[in-house]
């Protein structure tokens, strides 16, 4: 199987998006002549032309709303915001026009537009360009979040962001970038809301998404050198997000772990724990644990952040720790 | 230049122009009665005294060109062609609401139109409205897009950063400053710092003025800039018009100059339209008619409101989204 | 509830080479509501009687099949609708607090706890704060047969047929099935036996230190016991032979036999190349054994093959063992139970040690007394010092 550069794999989707349907646009800061600020627009502008693939002042509010305008009227706009911390600035836009305008006008139309920003840490990026807000726009009815935490999906996800009639917000992450993995041969698009168990197990299940999707597979490596044998669910979509595939695991194993590099509270995990402590009650034996970031900002020096992320062996602690 | 206006507009032209102010007049009179009665829930934002503003714009547009409008939105609605018994049904919440009952006054759309919709957030119209001319453009179509905003969102940086794009791209969007002079409930003049007239030429697009409620004025000068924006770019028209209620019904503008109040009522504009009507020999008993023919629309559109039934919640829930791939 | 179609249960193959089966007795009939673990009817084949359990709750319909008949694998031997109304289960300590003191357990736990009418005051929690875990409820579950089991066979008083009745039956079909074999091996093995003492103070204190350890699969005397069965047939492959129609024949497996008490009487199943296995190893086939035993679920290939069982009856307090060798294996290992007692040490003080009695039963047309004895000294000796259980 061929490999692919995360990077490269949005790439290739934005230019396969940009190719087969004439009213996808691409617009964001520095998108067009430089390729984008971590490249993922690369290319695209000598292949489709400035008048798809824009480059924009900084005017996120603005930008957003005309996504929202453009995608009523015809347009699939495909905005970039740089980082995950400056989605505060299209608040509006994305929480009161976008995820409002279909259900608020009776259903007329719907809102094809797809908001791509990266999040995450570990790059010594400070607190202003690390955080991994993806958990207010999940609680924003109206919304599609999806994370991918590899370039298959990342592919794939993307390209069903376009495709999707209702606005989604496709969270990236930056440390994930640089990253490769092999990848099928014709990269296809992913449904979203469809999780993977991307390895099997009986003793416990980890649920995560994003890059701490690879901290719990090195986890599960660490357990299974004890004999424990850890299941891992890339949940790949966090709205709407696939209960079943996650119930399913806990029905065999019994024991749950919910692993994101976001703020552990308040978080997606929060969600998926009281959901399935729901659900899945009387499949449970042990209590459902979380582990996502301590309820501080992200801190800019190296000896802080490498504390601050969640790491295998917190995992591997946990897991201990439900096994007990 | 009013005489001159005067002369290009015919009996017809006139009429249509009198007689879409008086609807929308009529329309809001009978929202607020309705409002007053407890049959139109929430809170309602009447243009009463500012007909002239969209009525004069909506001339000089065709059925693909396409408007944002504000929380003030009946009159735009309206003007741009909103039915009727759709438009009252949903501000009375009904299933057969043009939103199903789900938005009210303040969310009221018919994107068949190209009514992009009222909306709650000051100042949100521009962009969605920016994002319409841009579709236009790239879409090459021979549209524009009209956002249509008051005095009141003078103080938000998303005008900044639309009349900045706007320019920049030069795309097809004509900003409709409907200037009444009030921020909800406080002066726009101890609030605003500058003119919109010298705002404007900063971003090097054309600015042009015009008298919101005279209809003829407006509508000549829309004529005008909307050709200019067809063929060149954005542009800004302001209209200085008068709000004569509150800022919402029910807001009794205790902080309003009694005098002021009563010297709108000479600025009416229904009152200036017919004027026009008079000196071009238009009767009174045709004035009648027209009024006649309007309340009896507007009834019939109220009795079928009334007789509308009530949304169905999980209908409405699932349209929370378009489709949900859930296996 | 909605109405469930009428399915059918059939003959199940209990073993690789089985093709039919006798459907030896039923224990429902048209009509009964059935839980879910409930015996419906007994199977026999050559060697075991299977219980057949209800995979679900439901109700019978129909019998298909007469008692005694033999019917292929897979003939419809009844029929029933599952998931009918669910039973009014008996509920365990849930809702009585009168002992002030909150059961802690996890919901998997009470659940199971539920389905197997298992009272929650009675098991020992192993998670954290005593947390009742679902494991506990089954190794609760689990010696709750075998002591009712117990209790059945040596109390009569339990069943409440007046005594008269009780004093004459007829043999079970299980029963029948121990008896013939027994009388078989004492009639055609002509047995000898030779007994040692081994001492195992140092291994009870090892056992104890490796089930310190949390997590992991608990360590019994037969686990050890096995184990250097294992390692002395390893030393002396001769003794891995059984005698076969005037052969004699070596076999090339390490299989160990284990004798299980349950409900229905001894069974000896086998654990398989026991040489591959590590202690843990050993413990867990061991444990698997036993619970598959008890629960009815042993198969044909189970019984068959090895040389020589190990048969542990020191939880019932018994000073020596002489057991019976298993038709087609040539000896069994006899533990007793461990007892204190003094022994010189080398100034001559007398000193204590714990000690256990192994027999070892020798079918003497493959073992003579010299090799017999020499086998039974090696296995006390890996007992006297466990840890030489360490090396190869």
């Amino acid at each position: 199987m061929p490999e692919l550069r995360y990077i490269r794999a949005i790439n290739q989707a934005l230019a396969d998006a940009l190719e087969a349907d004439p009213s996808v646009i691409l617009l964001g800061e520095d998108v067009s002549a430089a390729g984008g600020a971590f490249g993922a627009t690369r290319g695209l502008r000598d292949r489709f032309g400035a008048e798809r693939v824009i480059d924009t002042p900084i005017s996120e509010a603005a930008l957003a709303g005309a996504a929202v305008g453009a995608a009523l009227s015809g347009l699939k706009p495909v905005l970039e915001i740089m980082f995950m911390d400056f989605t505060t600035l299209v608040m509006d836009a994305l929480v009161n026009q976008a995820a409002k305008a279909r259900f608020m006008f009776g259903g007329q139309r719907s809102v094809p537009l797809v908001v791509r920003t990266p999040h995450g840490g570990g790059l010594s990026a400070g607190p202003q360009h690390s955080q991994c807000l993806e958990a207010w726009f999940a609680h924003v009815p109206g919304l599609k979040v999806v994370c991918p935490a590899d370039p298959a999906s990342a592919y794939g996800l993307l390209r069903a962001a376009i495709a999707d009639p209702d606005p989604v917000i496709v969270v990236e992450n930056k440390a994930l970038y640089a990253t490769k993995a092999e990848v099928p041969e014709v990269l296809e698009p992913l449904p979203i809301g469809r999780a993977a168990v991307i390895r099997p197990g009986r003793d416990l299940t980890l649920v995560s998404y994003g890059g701490a999707v690879h901290t719990c597979t090195a986890a599960a490596g660490i357990l299974a050198n004890e004999g424990i044998e850890a299941e891992v669910v890339d949940l790949r979509s966090l709205q709407p997000w696939d209960e079943a595939t996650v119930m399913n695991s806990l029905s065999r194993t019994h024991r749950l772990i919910v692993v994101h590099e976001a703020v552990e509270a308040f978080g997606i995990g929060a969600e998926i724990a009281a959901r399935m402590a729901d659900i899945g009650f009387d499949e449970l034996d042990a209590p459902i644990l979380r582990i996502g970031a301590p309820f501080m900002p992200v801190p800019f020096s190296k000896a802080l952040e490498r504390k601050y992320l969640p790491s295998a062996d917190a995992v591997v602690q946990a897991a201990r720790k439900v096994l007990a | 230049m009013t005489s001159s206006h005067q002369a290009a507009l015919g009996e017809n032209q006139m009429l249509k122009l009198y007689a879409d102010m008086l609807l929308i007049r009529r329309v809001e009179e009978r929202l607020g009665r309705l409002f007053a009665d407890g049959e139109v829930p929430g809170f309602i934002h009447l243009s009463i005294g500012q007909e002239a503003v969209p009525v004069g714009v909506m001339s000089a547009l065709t059925a693909d060109d396409t408007i944002a409008s504000t929380h003030r939105g009946h009159g735009h609605a309206i003007a741009k062609g909103m039915p009727l018994d759709g438009f009252f049904a949903e501000l009375l919440g009904c299933e057969q609401g043009l939103c199903r009952g789900r938005g009210g006054s303040m969310h009221v759309a018919d994107l068949s139109i190209g009514m992009l919709g009222a909306n709650g957030i000051v100042g949100a119209g521009l962009s969605i409205a920016l994002g319409s001319a841009l579709a236009h453009q790239r879409l090459r179509r021979n549209a524009i897009a009209v956002a249509f905003f008051g005095d009141g969102a003078l103080g938000e940086g998303l005008l900044h950063e639309c009349l900045n794009l706007a320019s920049l791209w030069r795309l097809p969007l004509l900003f409709v400053c409907e200037n009444n002079g009030w921020s909800e409930f406080s002066p726009s003049a101890g609030q605003i710092t500058f003119r919109l007239a010298d705002l404007v030429p900063a971003y090097g697009i054309p600015y042009v003025a015009s008298d919101g409620n005279d209809v003829v004025a407006v509508s000549t000068t829309a004529a005008d800039i909307v050709a200019h924006v067809r063929r060149e770019g954005p542009a800004v028209l302001e209209c200085f018009t008068t709000r004569m209620r509150g800022h919402y019904e029910g807001d009794a503008q205790k902080y309003r100059d009694p005098a002021e109040l009563e010297a709108l009522a000479a600025r009416d504009p229904i009152r200036i339209a017919k004027e026009y009507l008079r000196r071009l020999d238009v009767g009174e008993e045709r004035l009648q008619d027209l009024l006649t023919d309007i309340d009896c629309r507007i009834e019939a559109a109220v009795a079928a409101a009334r007789a509308g039934s009530a949304p169905d919640f999980e209908t409405a829930k699932a349209d929370t989204y378009t489709r949900v791939d859930m296996h | 509830m909605t109405s469930e179609p009428i399915r059918s249960i059939t003959m199940p193959k209990l073993g690789l080479t089985m093709t039919e089966g006798l459907l030896a007795s039923w224990r429902v009939k048209p009509g009964d509501q059935v839980r879910a673990g409930d015996v419906l009817f007994v199977v026999e084949t050559e060697k075991i009687a299977t219980d057949f359990e209800a995979p679900s709750d439901g109700k019978i319909v129909s019998l298909e099949v007469a008692e005694g008949s033999i019917v292929p694998v897979g003939t419809t031997v009844a029929t029933w609708i599952e998931n009918v109304m669910p039973l009014d289960r008996a509920a365990s300590s849930r809702g009585s607090f009168s002992n002030a003191t909150r059961v802690i357990a996890t919901p998997l736990a009470r659940r199971l706890a539920r389905q197997a009418n298992i009272d929650l005051k009675a098991i020992r929690g192993s998670g954290p704060r005593g947390r009742i875990k679902a494991r506990d409820v089954e190794i609760a579950a689990a010696q709750q047969a075998v002591l009712r089991a117990e209790a059945d066979a040596s109390s009569p008083a339990a069943s409440a047929a007046p005594l008269s009745q009780q004093q004459r039956r007829p043999a079970s079909l299980s029963e029948t099935t121990v008896a013939r074999r027994m009388t078989e091996a004492k009639r055609n093995i002509p047995h000898f036996y030779v007994i040692a003492d081994a001492d195992v103070t140092r291994l009870l204190k090892l056992r104890e230190e490796l089930n310190a350890a949390k997590g992991e699969i608990r360590l019994s005397l037969t686990h050890f016991v096995v184990a250097a069965v294992v390692k002395t047939l390893k030393r002396f492959p001769d003794i891995n032979r059984v005698w076969d129609a005037n052969e004699i024949v070596t076999l090339d497996a390490i299989d160990i036999g284990l004798a299980i008490m349950t409900e229905r009487g001894l069974v000896a199943p086998v654990l398989r190349n026991a040489d591959r296995l590590g202690l843990d190893g050993i413990a867990c086939a061991c444990e698997e054994l036993v619970t598959r035993a008890r629960r009815g679920r042993l198969t044909e290939e189970d019984l068959a093959g090895g040389a020589i069982s190990v048969s542990n009856v020191g939880m019932f307090g018994a000073a020596q063992l002489i057991p019976i060798i298993n038709p087609g294996q040539a000896a069994i290992l006899g533990v007793a139970a461990v007892r204190p007692v003094f022994r010189p040490d080398d100034r001559g003080q007398p000193s204590l040690r714990q000690e256990l009695s192994l027999a070892l039963s020798c079918d003497h047309r493959v073992l003579d007394g010299v090799s017999a004895t020499r086998f039974l000294n090696a296995v006390a000796e890996i007992l006297a010092q466990p840890l030489t259980l360490l090396r190869r």
